[in-house]
Order: structure tokens, then sequence, then C-alpha cells
């Protein structure tokens, strides 16, 4: 067929683009002009807000521009948080140390080299963004190699905070110029100077104003661009199921450091211009009502929406103006509590989120078409042609060999010195009772789990102690026993994501994804979001997802589960091809499967190897009937 | 003695099932079939009051089932989950005597029972239920299920996942569940060969309402009803 | 001589560990059972105090006035778990900020009603002697109270029915209502225990730390870190970092500043979650 398709930026990730066949009937209708503005709402109206912005300043009190200025910041520092949990998935509470540290920097920097060049955000900006980002890495590098837990990863960020702000209310130092006082804070930093050389004046509020916004409208779009790209594709994949991420070869923890680090640039750039702001800083902010602020900002907003961390800096901060700016203040905490409350309970998704949710509710659904998915049919030659392909782009097929094997949990031990070698040619099945260790074994393969002792081979290659995507990359795809899939995502997403990190390719990986979704008879449910399939779909669309990998040793944790007998036979199918191209092992209960698979078939047993041979062997092995098949006449 | 009336239910707006009704007599097992997603699992949960009901009711012996979940337990429903749902920070020990506490009935005869009920629990007694094994968690879910003293037993996908041998195994022990206290069982299952060995009675589910109704004997025979409805 | 200042420095370290677990174990209850974190714990302890103080002010004799503070904090956690938490079962950072916003709003409820100014009450004075040093005796005795608070938890979480009940209604809420739990009312009660303990610790403590609406801020931090660092097996692990972390903090206070107690505290939290980044109890498999 004839492959012509037309969108070759990143974005073709995220907006699967028209193209041939069924396809292109599915996807190509006609878009009503609200769909597209809504595909589009992140990039139109923030471009409408900044004018809007720009505008208003021509004609604003002084006073109002110099307060909302701050808004803008603290929305700077929610979009910081915004990126790291609304879409990363962790909730940091660190993100006011990355602030106030990229503010003390830039500020102590900007003191210094003012007298000599009068430019002073030349030096402050870079200089908070780098020092926010180095610090951000090395937290980051911590929390994610050491792959934390999502509140230990909070709480530590939080220490991290504190520890600053129990640490900067004592001491005293001096950088050339600028004295950092302790408790007392660093003064005397120069307002926002445009322009060199001597004689240059501080901008005045409204002008301020005006350069605060455009440097965070440059730094929203730059977010928004590189969030809706593959980079943020990933992201968002992480924060689904990070261990599948990292099933399909993405090494997650570089990701997740990549983010955080940008985020902590964001961060640190907002406090140094907050230091320019308020000629002022002190240990405040680093406190603890400080770090809660800003995911308030982000939740009022809309969590995971960019924007919505500006919307939620002015809707808070445009109600502590208009309740009197601290005059009243205790009516101001009190009535900022309560609204916390009320906006988790009842406006999960935030101002820009509710307004998203009406919008979408008058656009046709795109998971209709969930509803009448035909039967997977499995087209023998298409797949062939696919492992052909395979093939000849990832090399031959692996073996994959376990000497001594040995992995144990407490007194447990699911894997005992499983000693075996797996080559391609026909498929292998994994056999035995509840509890026998075998996906604990298929899992030590994968590293899942870090086995005590022994080692693990792919192809030549010894991967005992190789992490998963490692191995993922030495061509081991594995499928486990629950279907993983991102329900966010659409089917095609799902596929060219899983496609994407083999390739490294948007179109190659699209390619590929529209091959694989013919042949499981997705064409219809391209645009679906997974989270609409069914349970057997959703298993269908993980085996996509494996294939697309282009595996040289394929692992299914017990694929037939919840399928229907006819659906049995077309994996049983699609096992067999598979398997002349690749080193194929599944794990199984269903024995009549199995049978249908004609392989080797081997018994485990308290982690143990207990019998190997083919099925009518081990149908006439008393052991094996006694510890598994049972005796009556069930299977 | 239990029935569902003009199920309809489902999720959010969605409609799941629609209009279903089902009768099972006092010690009967009753088999529901169909094919994946056909809503086998919302009529079970619609069963146990976990979906909320557009319109329809349960009854047992004659009366309106009471609505909450809890007191519809207590009303001699129990009900095992497809995909186990066991506690897992607790011990064997706990789940069985927490069901069985939970509806007035002292929990340690109640575990001895279940132990005897099920020999492959009792090395797993003091283990926590979270580091069973599949199979074990279902056979447990299954042990506390039958702790509260059922009236009748509603089983979801009671054998996905588990080894052959213990599901002939279970297949034993509900047959003589029902035949010495007279549980009876409605089993929802994909599981042709199971529901044939233990059900004499089955609905065929289609599209979310009940497409016939049918004895195990016609089902066994009739091939082309197994391939039309069932996907066998 | 060095060696009586050894035992005075550990013993009254011991006693700050212990304070800490007086403040911190209602928190394990209800994150370790319930899986939330409670950020308005150190509120409920605050509401605890005022009970107390409250309550002798009206001529209650101290030692009723700690029970009038748990059934006041219970009733308060009742309606605050009816009102608000319930929704947030399962979301754990969002039940993290409406419990902060609780904890603001609680705060400066407290400010309004109370005042930023309270009087305290007298210490129960006696006091325990070792050489030339003298220890007053009451800190001393909440090593003993907090003892008896970890064992109460204990016994009744993993020894009764309502304890079995309450691990079964929050891990599986739904499975639990379909075996007969009435899971709504358990999870209720749970959670009013677990403030009611916070009300005690105010009450207990109060002789030690006065009432003042801000006296919350001060404990649940360290409270918080506390328990999270002691990962999945709440109560045991809590104990044991309550008295690490506590302790440790406490012996280096009193050998440098108060400064370099509190970056003590954060920094071993912080190696501590390195080492054990799901807690330190991540990979045992006891119960509580």
């Amino acid at each position: 067929m004839n492959l012509s398709v037309k969108d070759h930026g990143i974005s073709a990730l995220a907006l699967p683009a028209q193209d041939r066949g069924k396809v292109a009937q599915e996807v190509s209708r006609a878009m009503s002009l609200s769909e597209k503005l809504y595909q589009r709402a992140g990039l139109i109206f923030p471009i409408l807000a900044t004018g809007g912005a720009l505008a208003a300043a021509s004609f604003i009190d002084p006073y109002l521009a110099y307060v909302a200025t701050s808004w803008v910041i603290f929305g700077l520092l929610g979009l910081s948080l915004d990126l790291v949990w609304g879409r990363g998935g962790l909730l940091s509470l660190g993100q006011t140390a990355f602030y106030g540290l990229g503010g003390y920097v830039g500020s102590i920097l900007a003191i210094n080299m003012a007298p000599l060049t009068g430019d002073t955000l030349v030096w402050s900006l870079p200089a908070g963004a780098a020092f926010g980002a180095a610090s951000a890495a090395a937290l980051g590098a911590i929390i994610f190699l050491a792959r934390m837990g999502p509140l230990q990863a909070t709480i530590l960020s939080y220490t991290f905070t504190l520890l600053l702000w129990s640490l900067t209310q004592s001491f005293k130092v001096t950088f050339g110029q600028a004295v950092v006082g302790g408790d007392n804070g660093l003064s005397n930093i120069p307002g926002v100077v445009l322009g060199f050389g001597q004689g240059t004046e501080a901008l005045g509020p409204v002008e301020v104003f005006v350069t605060v916004v455009i440097v965070s409208a440059a730094i929203y779009f730059l977010c928004w661009w590189l969030m809706n790209g593959t980079f943020g594709r990933v992201i968002d994949c992480i924060r689904i199921d990070p261990q599948k991420t990292e099933l399909l070869g993405y090494d997650i923890r570089k990701y997740q450091v990549a983010i955080f680090s940008l985020a902590g640039a964001i961060a640190g750039l907002a406090g140094a211009m907050f230091g320019a702001w308020a000629n002022y800083l002190n240990p405040s902010v680093f406190s603890v009502q400080e770090a809660l602020l800003v995911p308030i900002y982000v939740l009022v907003g809309g969590l995971g929406t960019l924007a919505g961390a500006f919307v939620g800096a002015f809707a808070i901060g445009g109600l502590s103006y208009y309740l009197g700016g601290g005059a009243v203040g205790g009516q101001t905490t009190l009535i900022l509590g309560v609204v916390l409350i009320l906006l988790v309970l009842f406006l999960k998704n935030g101002l820009v989120g509710a307004m998203g949710e009406l919008w979408r509710r008058t656009l046709p659904d795109p998971n209709a078409a969930a509803r009448d998915a035909g039967p997977v049919s499995i087209d023998p030659e298409v797949l062939e042609g696919i492992l052909v392909e395979a093939a000849e782009r990832a090399g031959p097929a692996k073996r994959l060999a376990t000497v001594a094997l040995y992995k144990r949990f407490g007194g447990v031990i699911p894997v005992n010195k499983v000693t075996r070698t797996f080559e391609p040619g026909r498929p292998y099945s994994l056999i035995g009772p509840n509890g026998a260790g075998k996906s604990s074994y298929l899992k030590a393969c994968v590293g899942i789990y870090m086995p005590e002792a022994g080692s693990v081979t792919v192809g030549e290659s010894d991967a005992t102690n190789a992490p998963i995507f490692e191995r993922v990359h030495q061509g081991v795809g594995v499928k486990n026993q629950k279907p993983q899939v991102f329900g966010e995502l659409t089917v095609l997403e799902n596929l060219s994501i899983a496609a994407f990190a083999r390739t490294g390719n948007t179109q190659a990986a699209l390619d590929v994804s529209r091959k694989i979704l013919a042949m499981s008879g997705f064409e219809r449910q391209a645009k679906v979001q997974a989270s609409a399939l069914s349970h057997g779909q959703q298993q269908w669309l993980d085996i996509g997802m494996v294939l697309c990998l282009a595996p040289r040793i394929v692992l299914l944790d017990e694929p037939a589960a919840g399928m229907t007998n006819e659906e049995t036979r077309e994996l049983s199918a699609l096992v067999r091809t598979l398997a002349r191209h690749t080193t194929v092992i599944v794990v199984e209960h269903d024995m009549e499967f199995v049978r249908t698979l004609e392989g080797h078939v081997t018994v485990l047993h308290q982690g143990r190897v207990f019998a190997e041979g083919d099925i009518a062997a081990l149908r006439a092995d008393d052991r094996v009937l006694d510890i598994y098949l049972g005796r009556r006449e069930h299977v | 003695m239990f029935r569902i009336v003009n199920a309809t239910g489902g999720y959010g707006k969605t409609v799941i099932i629609r209009d279903v009704s089902i009768a099972v007599d006092r010690a009967e097992i009753v088999a529901l079939l169909g094919r994946n997603g056909v809503g086998k699992s919302t009529l079970m949960r619609f069963a146990m009051a976990l979906t909320p009901a557009f319109s329809g009711h349960v009854e047992i012996d004659g009366h309106n089932a009471p609505e909450a979940p809890a007191r519809r337990a207590k009303a001699g429903v129990g009900y095992v989950p497809q995909g186990r749902y066991v506690f897992p920070r607790m011990t064997v020990t706990e789940n069985i005597a927490v069901a069985a506490e939970a509806n007035g009935h002292s929990g340690r005869p109640a575990v001895e029972a279940a132990l005897r009920d099920f020999p492959m629990l009792r090395p797993k007694a003091d283990d926590l239920a979270g580091g069973l094994s599949g199979g074990q968690q279902q056979v447990l879910a299954l042990a506390r299920a039958l702790a509260t003293r059922p009236k009748i037993l509603l089983l979801d996908e009671p054998t996905e996942g588990v080894q052959p041998s213990i599901i002939d195994e279970m297949a034993g022990i509900l047959k003589r569940i029902n035949r010495e206290r007279g549980v009876a069982i409605l089993v929802a299952e994909q599981d042709l060969d199971f529901c044939l060995s233990i059900a004499t009675r089955a609905y065929v589910m289609e599209k979310g309402s009940v497409r016939l109704e049918t004895d195990r004997e016609s089902l066994r025979t009739n091939k082309e009803l197994q391939q039309q409805l069932l996907g066998v | 001589m060095e060696l009586d200042y050894l035992a005075t420095v550990l013993l009254s370290s011991l006693s700050s560990a212990s304070i800490l677990l007086i403040a911190t174990i209602g928190l394990a209850v209800v994150f370790g059972l319930m899986g939330v974190i409670n950020l308005a714990h150190g509120e409920f302890l605050m509401i605890g105090a005022y009970a107390a103080l409250t309550a002798t002010q009206h001529g209650i004799p101290f030692v009723l006035a700690i029970p009038v503070a748990v059934l006041v904090t219970m009733a308060i956690g009742a309606a605050v778990e009816v009102l608000i938490i319930r929704r947030l079962y399962g979301r754990l950072f969002d039940t993290m900020l409406a419990t902060w916003g609780l904890s603001i709003a609680f705060y400066q409820l407290a400010v309004l009603i109370f005042g930023t100014v309270t009087p305290g009450i007298g210490m129960p004075q006696f006091s325990v002697k070792i050489g030339n040093y003298s220890l007053a005796g009451y800190p001393l005795l909440m090593t003993g109270v907090a003892a008896l608070a970890a064992l109460f938890v204990y016994v009744l979480m993993t020894r009764t029915v309502y304890g079995m009940k309450a691990r079964a209604a929050i891990q599986m809420p739904e499975m639990a209502r379909a075996i007969g739990i009435e899971s709504y009312r358990v999870n209720t009660l749970t959670f009013a225990i677990g403030c009611g303990l916070a009300g005690f610790a105010g009450a207990v403590l109060l002789p030690i730390v006065p009432a003042t609406p801000s006296m919350g801020f001060a404990f649940v931090i360290k409270a918080f870190l506390t328990v999270v660092v002691a990962g999945p097996v709440t109560l045991t692990g809590s104990v044991l970092t309550a008295i690490g972390l506590g302790g440790g903090a406490s012996v280096t206070a009193s050998f440098l500043t108060s400064v370099a107690g509190d970056a003590f505290f954060f920094l071993i939290t912080a190696f501590l979650l390195w080492l054990y980044p799901l807690g330190i109890t991540a990979n045992w498999r006891s119960k509580m």
C-alpha cells in the first residue's frame, strides 16, 4: 500500500495525521472549526492572553501592573510545577527551593555585575535558570536514580526546601557587593534594567510588566511545543505507567531527570525575576507556606494544562488583591484554606480543566468507535511481512539463556536455580502450578526482578545486571500478565510511542504502527483512547505494542487470559508465526491453547524445572498429573 | 429464591446491561455465559449493589434486597469478584476471619472450617494474602465469601488464571458445598467446560441482555449455539 | 560527672523522641491504615491542647481534661472524615492538599478565637536527679506514655475485630462492603481515632508545649517525615524512626545548636530515603 503521510512534524505523534485506506475515512472526517480550535487551544488562547496583557499594559494603573507582574512570575513558578507534577506525575514541593536558589544566585550576580555592565537581566535570568536547573538535576538524580516511591519523592523535595529554610535563617555571607544576611535577607537587588553601559535606568512598573510577560510567554510556548512532541508523550507515558514505558525501551530515569531539571530552570529563572521585581529576597521564599502555595496555583488553574498555572496565579492573586491584599490578611488565609478544600473536592480539574470539559462535551465523542469494533483477525501474510522486515532492521532472532538463575523474597524462592536455553524456531510454553514461579522467572529474565545469583544471557551478551530498558534494546519484548496500555493515549499513539522507542524516528514509527494497526483489526479505533477498549482489546493492543518493538525474543505472560476461544485461536496462529522468526516463551494455563502451539513445554514447580517435553509426553507423566494437570477429564 | 429483576445499569451515562432478569432457585447452580464484554461482570456487580442501578431490583426469598452492599452481604449474598481482590496486607487467616466477624459469626471456627475445605491454604495461613499466587488468592477469595455463610454465591470468572488441577478441585468443592449446605451459586465464566461440569442451567448473555436460557444438555450438544454465542 | 551529663543528655533525648512519637502516632494510624496524609494533624493536636486548656480553666483536673480533649478531637475528626476525606480516598495528594487547606483554616480560626498568646498550665512538679543534674520528671514520664500509646494502637489494630475491619475497609473498600463490612462507618471511626490520638498528644504534652495556634506546624513536619520514612509497616516503623530521628536530632541539638538539630533531622531523613526509597519497612512482611 502506498504510504503518504503529510504531517512530518513532531506533532505527528500527537495528532495522527490523515492517511490511506480505512484510516483515512475515519481520521480525516472533516473536523469542525470547534474541534480544530479545541486541539490547538493550548496555543491559541495563551497567544490571545499574551496579546491582551500587552495591550492592557498601555492603559492600566501602574500599581496594578506592579502587582500583576508578581502574578505572572508566580504563574511561571506554577508552570514549573505543572511540568513535573501535572505531566511528570511527581508532586514536587521543592519548586520554591529552586525558585529561591535561582533568585539568590541570579540576584547576587546582578548586584555585582550591574555596576560593570548596566544590564541586569542578561546576568540574573540565565544564572538563575542555570543554578535552578543544576540543583534540580542533583536532587532529581537522587530521587529518580534511587527509584523512590512517589510519596517519598514528594517528601524528599519538601525536606530539601525545609533544609534550605532552616539553613538560610542563620548563615550570613558576603559575595562581592552582595550581603546575604540570614534572616535579614538580601536587599538592594537592582530592578529590571535593559540596555548596557552607564546611566541606564531601571524600568518603570509597566515596562517591567511587559518584559516579564514577554519572557514568560516565550517560556510557556517553548514548554507547550516540547510537551506536545514526542518528549512530552514519553513523559505522559512515564506518568501513566513507568514500568511499561521502561519495557518499551525508554530509559525513564533520564527523561525524569530532564523534565525535573527543565522545571528547575524555569523555577530558578522565575526566582531571579522575582528578585529583580521585589529588589529584596529573604528566607521566607523557602517557607512551608510558600512551598504549598505553588500546588494551589496549579490546582486552581488545572493540573496538567500548563496554561492553568498562570490562570491559577491570576485567580489567587486577584482574589487576594480584591480582598485587600493583606489588610485583612487573616481572612485571606482562612478563605484560601477553604477555597483549597472546595477546589480539591469539587473542581478537580481546575478552571481550565473544567472549561475544557464543558467544551469537549459539545464535540463528537472520539471513543465512539470503540463500541463497533470488529473481531481481531491476524493476517499471517502481513504478520510475516512485518517480521521479515523487523529481522532486516533489528538482526536475526536471538536466544535467551539462564544459568542457575536464583531469586528469593524472604523465605520464598520463586526461581530456584533455573538453567534453560530458549532458541528460535518453535514456541516454548511454561506451565506449572500457581506459585510455581513462572511469572517470577519471566520477570527475572526481563530485569523487573534482579536475581541474587545466576546469569541471564540475551543473544551472546550477558544481561544479568542490565536494567530493563537495556535488555529491551538488546531485543527482549515483554507482555505482562495484565494488559499494560496507556489509557489516556489513543490506540495509534500507544503503538507509535512503542515503535518510536526502537526507530527513534517519528515517521518510521508511524509507518510501523499503521501496519500493526491494520493487522490487529484496529483501523477504525486509531483515535480511540486505549482506556475505552475492552479488556480483550487491550490485550491485543499490548501485544501489538510488543510487536512494534520488533523484538528478537518475545515473552508473553498469560496472553490468552480473558480472551474468547475464537481470539485464542488467532493468538495461537500469531504465536506460531512469531516463533518462526523469533524466540517465543509463553506462560499459560489454558492447556488447549498450549496444545495448539505444538511447541516445547516446560513444567515449573516450586521454582525449579520439574519436567519437560511435548504436551502428549507430559500428559502421560504421573508426576505432572499430580501437581498440575489433575486427573479428571477436565482439560 | 434469588432473583434479579429487570436490571439496567452501567457507569456514568453508559448503559452496559439492559433489562436483565435472572432467577436462581434454592441450592441450584446456574451459569452465566457470554463473550467478553457482554456485561456479565456488570450484572454480578449489579447483584451486589456495586454498580448503580438505573432501574430494576434484586430479590432474596421474595423480599427486596437492601440497597447497601454491606447489608446485602448480610442478607446472604456472597461475592467473589473477577480479579480476586483479597485484602493484600492481611494474613490468610485474617481475610477469612474478618468476613465471618463482619456477618456476626465467630472468626476462629470459620477459619478452621475454611482450612478444612481448602487444605491448600493451611500452610499459608499466616502469610500475607498479597504474597499468594494468583490461584491461591482465587481460592482464598472463595473461602472468604463462604465464611460469610451466604445463601447464594456469586462467582465472577473464578477459573481465570488458575491451574487446571485447582479448577478441578474448585469444581468439586463448589458441588459439595452446594449439596451439603444448600448454597445456591451463580457463576459467570468463559470456561464452558467448567460450567458444564457444575451448572445445571445457564443464561447466555449478548450485548448487555440475556439472549436465552438453556439447560446443560442442550448447551453441551448444540455446537452451533456454542459457536455463535460463546465463540467457542 | 561527664557520665552524669551524658546520661542526662540521653534521657532527655529519649524523652524528646517519645514526645515526637506521641505526636506522630495518630498520623501513623491515619496514614498506615487509611493511606491518608493528614496535614491538619498538627491542628488536631492544637485543638486537643486548647480543649484540655479550656477544660482545666473550667476547673476540671488535668487528668480528666485529657479524655475531654480526646473526645473533642474525635468528634471533629469524624465530621472532617464525613465531609471531606471520604470523598478523596485513594487520591493521596488530593487529601494532602485538602487537609493542608483545613490546616490553615483551623489555624486561622484558632487565632480568631483564642488570639495568639495563651497562658500555659503549670507542669506537674517533680524531678529526677542524676548526680548534680536535675531533670524535670514530667517529660521523662512521656517515655512511658509513648510506649503505652504505641502498645494500645498495636493491640487495637492487630488483635481486635475492629482492627481487622479497619484494615480491610481501607485496603479494598468496595470488597470490604461486599463481604458485609460497613466500610464508611469503620473508616470514619479510624480517622476519628487518628485525630483523637492527636488530641491526646496535644493534651498530654500541654504542660511541656503550651497551646498556641501555630503549635501544629512545629510538630506536623517532623511527624510527617517520621511516618514517611517509616514506610508501609507504619507503627513499628514510626517507633524506630521517631527514636532514631527525634533522639538523634535532640542529641545533636544539645551538643551543637538547635538549627544543627533540625539540619540533622532533615539530612538523615534525606539519607534514609536515599537508602530506602520506599521507606525503611518496605520489605518487611509484618502488618503494623
